[in-house]
């Protein structure tokens, strides 16, 4: 870069730059003059030339010729605020939604109309809201459990042991995770909603309707596949040795399963039960119809955020604060655990 | 099995070398196969590896079939049966695929059609029974479409931000992800009230761009804008974390030799970078448009079902639409799953040759 030969020659934009990118030293000087000399030298005179009457406009531009790397690393600043501001915006917006007093509810676009922080205890008088969050809590906690044992035993079978029909069922496990919860919705409205002699005295009606079951369930069944995919992949990482030292003392196959493989795949476990959780607290279809909304029934956080909306009036500015509230919980796990959602996604993305 | 907690912290806190396992870990397994030693776990080690494989998958497809299978061939045998507005049961008798028929030539009695277009003998040759965006099928399919392309692009420049070094970038990262882990309906909220014209100011500044009407939300086609904007800003993430999955696995070495031969940034994005990530681009894009197939309750949250119908719309409206027509959402949904069964094989058929790619 020293000479100023280089700098300056438009036809050689990129590999001059790429030289330098590299080291600009004893390795890009001996090489270029033997490549760009012959046709060079009338192009460079022109240049010099026109340096002297540049705008600063034209100035930047020559310069970021010369200097692609920087005009990069611009767009990727550029890139980056546009990203953060168009993925948080909204999130801001609704704070000032939920900071706004009602009825001053108009335009608000970067600023609250007044300051009303009180809508946050609001939110619980109006309706109780903690109820339907300690539903969604309890739902998706059950959900994960249940995921996690079923999925971690369909998970060590897929990953370590050798059977026929291992391609075929895996293939049916993902295929189901790719139909829609309403293709399967009729029936099992029916089902819940059939009155069973022996469960009469645990739900009162009989039926499954209004219970936890209706949403665990299902949901624990549609969020599987995933969970498999993700365990399976651990576990098929784990040395064959470790299970079979476990195994030579005596252990069992089902005690070597939870012994050793699921202690040494901890990571694994715990990313297939953050993304479950998150699954399940963020359903809607099932959630939204599997109870009839009221609190003492098991609804769920969306039945809360919906349940605002009254006959008389709608609360906008209370919908917003639930609504933060509701993300709260999930920004906090997206926040202690984005590597395992990262690596999880992949593994479960990219392992078949 | 799992009440020998020693045993397992003693695994756990020492797993390499043998010799102490051995002797720390003595004790508990005698001591346990004297307890345990019966039937069901003699049973259980006798089994041959295909049988016990079997025997764990036994619990996961117990519940697929319970929620999945079994409600699949039964909402296919009950599309074939007529609806019975009067009775005590709801389905009649057998009628075949009448009931298909009807959803797809227009004359189901739904609020919105599945899909409602006729042929005619003049040019187009096809004619629309109610506007394109008043028709599941089409709303659908074109949601999906839109949404996954645009999806691509966004996620990928957002995997391209996250793939680079900077300081920060954990937080930048979190910041990407949100939006992907934010609740459906609360998803579903912001953009209502964004657009709500009372609270939001996203209809105002539309309709003086002349975009939008003046309640975007009870127009067809300004909802469907609203919701692919809503679904765009929540999925992008997913795909760019999927994308950025595949960017990391690319091996860096590859960039310095393209530079010292000289390819230009765009060139190493097309030959280097493209080929390379393309396996978890189209499984990307697979799991999206599955997922975008069945939209409804960013629908229902914003503009609702009969703004915006879509397949899931359907059936549920059919549903608690007060009507009892229980056949013909029956064939709704199993028409949901045959179009998405149809994607599947598409994708699949024109994928299957690609490197490393789905199966």
């Amino acid at each position: 870069m020293t000479d100023p030969t280089d700098s300056t020659d438009p036809t050689t934009t990129t590999d001059s730059s790429d030289t330098s990118g590299i080291d600009d030293g004893s390795d890009g000087q001996p090489r270029d003059p033997t490549l760009h000399r012959p046709d060079g030298g009338a192009v460079l005179e022109d240049d010099r030339d026109a340096d002297l009457d540049r705008g600063p406009f034209q100035q930047w531009v020559s310069d970021s010729i010369s200097h692609p790397e920087r005009v990069y690393r611009a767009m990727f600043y550029v890139a980056a605020i546009f990203f953060l501001f168009t993925t948080l915006f909204p999130f801001y917006w609704l704070l000032m939604v939920a900071l706004t007093p009602e009825g001053q509810l108009q335009d608000i676009v970067f600023t609250p109309n007044g300051f009303n922080p009180g809508a946050f205890v609001e939110v619980f008088q109006v309706i109780p809201f903690h109820i339907y969050m300690f539903n969604s809590f309890v739902i998706a906690l059950a959900s994960t459990i249940v995921v996690l044992v079923i999925a971690s035993l369909a998970g060590y079978a897929f990953g370590r042991l050798e059977f026929p029909g291992r391609t075929p069922l895996m293939l049916l496990v993902l295929v189901i995770s790719f139909f829609p919860p309403a293709a399967f919705f009729i029936p099992l409205n029916d089902l819940f909603n059939t009155s069973f002699a022996i469960l009469r005295p645990i739900t009162g009606d009989g039926t499954l309707y209004n219970t936890p079951f209706a949403l665990v369930t299902p949901l624990s069944a549609i969020f599987m596949p995933l969970a498999i995919f993700i365990l399976t992949t651990f576990y098929s990482q784990i040395p064959d040795g470790l299970e079979d030292a476990a195994r030579v003392e005596g252990t069992t196959r089902l005690g070597a399963l939870f012994r050793v493989i699921i202690p040494l795949s901890a990571p694994g476990v715990a990313t297939a039960g953050v993304l479950t959780f998150i699954a399940v607290y963020n359903e809607f279809f099932f959630s939204f119809l599997m109870t009839d909304g009221q609190p003492e029934n098991w609804a769920p956080i969306l039945d809360g955020i919906l349940a605002y909306q009254g006959q008389y009036q709608v609360l906008y500015n209370l919908m917003a604060a639930a609504s933060i509230l509701g993300v709260i919980p999930v920004a906090i796990l997206v926040v202690i655990a984005q590597e395992k959602i990262v690596s999880g996604l992949t593994a479960g993305a990219l392992k078949e | 099995m799992t009440t020998e907690t020693d045993d397992g912290t003693g695994i756990d806190t020492d797993p390499v070398p043998d010799g102490g396992t051995v002797t720390g870990g003595e004790p508990g397994p005698s001591h346990e196969h004297e307890r345990t030693g019966n039937a069901a776990v003699n049973w259980m080690e006798s089994l041959s590896e295909a049988a016990y494989a079997y025997l764990l998958l036994l619990p996961a497809f117990a519940l697929l079939t319970l929620i999945a299978f079994y409600p699949m061939i039964r909402t296919f045998v009950m599309s074939l049966r007529a609806n019975q507005t009067r009775g005590l049961d709801p389905l009649g008798g057998f009628v075949g695929i009448e009931n298909y028929i009807d959803i797809l030539t227009g004359n189901a009695r739904l609020a919105r059609q599945f899909l409602d277009v006729g042929l005619t003998s003049s040019f187009p040759f096809i004619e629309l029974g109610t506007p394109l965006f008043q028709q599941a099928l089409f709303v659908t399919l074109a949601f999906a479409v839109i949404s996954v392309v645009v999806e691509t692009v966004i996620g990928f420049g957002q995997a391209y931000v996250l793939d680079q070094e900077f300081t920060g970038r954990r937080w930048v990262r979190v910041a990407i992800i949100l939006p992907w882990a934010v609740p459906i309906v609360i998803q579903g909220m912001i953009f209502f009230l964004l657009f709500q014209p009372t609270v939001g100011f996203g209809s105002d500044l539309m309709q003086s761009l002349g975009l939008f009407s003046g309640t975007p939300l009870a127009n067809s086609q300004d909802a469907f804008i609203i919701i692919l904007v809503a679904d765009i800003w929540k999925s992008s993430a997913f795909m760019a974390l999927l994308i950025l999955a595949g960017l990391q696995s690319v091996d860096r070495s590859l960039y310095d030799v393209a530079r010292v031969a000289g390819a230009s940034p765009w060139q190493r994005f097309k030959l280097i970078t493209l080929p390379l990530v393309m396996p978890a681009l189209l499984v990307a894009m697979l799991f999206r448009t599955m997922d975008a197939m069945r939209v409804y309750g960013l629908i229902e949250s914003t503009a609702g079902c009969t703004t915006v119908p879509s397949l899931s719309c359907l059936v549920v409206e059919a549903m608690f639409g007060g009507t009892r027509i229980y056949a013909t959402a029956a064939a709704v949904a199993f028409a949901t799953a045959l179009v998405i069964g149809l994607i599947i094989g598409v994708y699949v058929l024109l994928f299957r040759d690609t490197d490393g790619g789905m199966y």
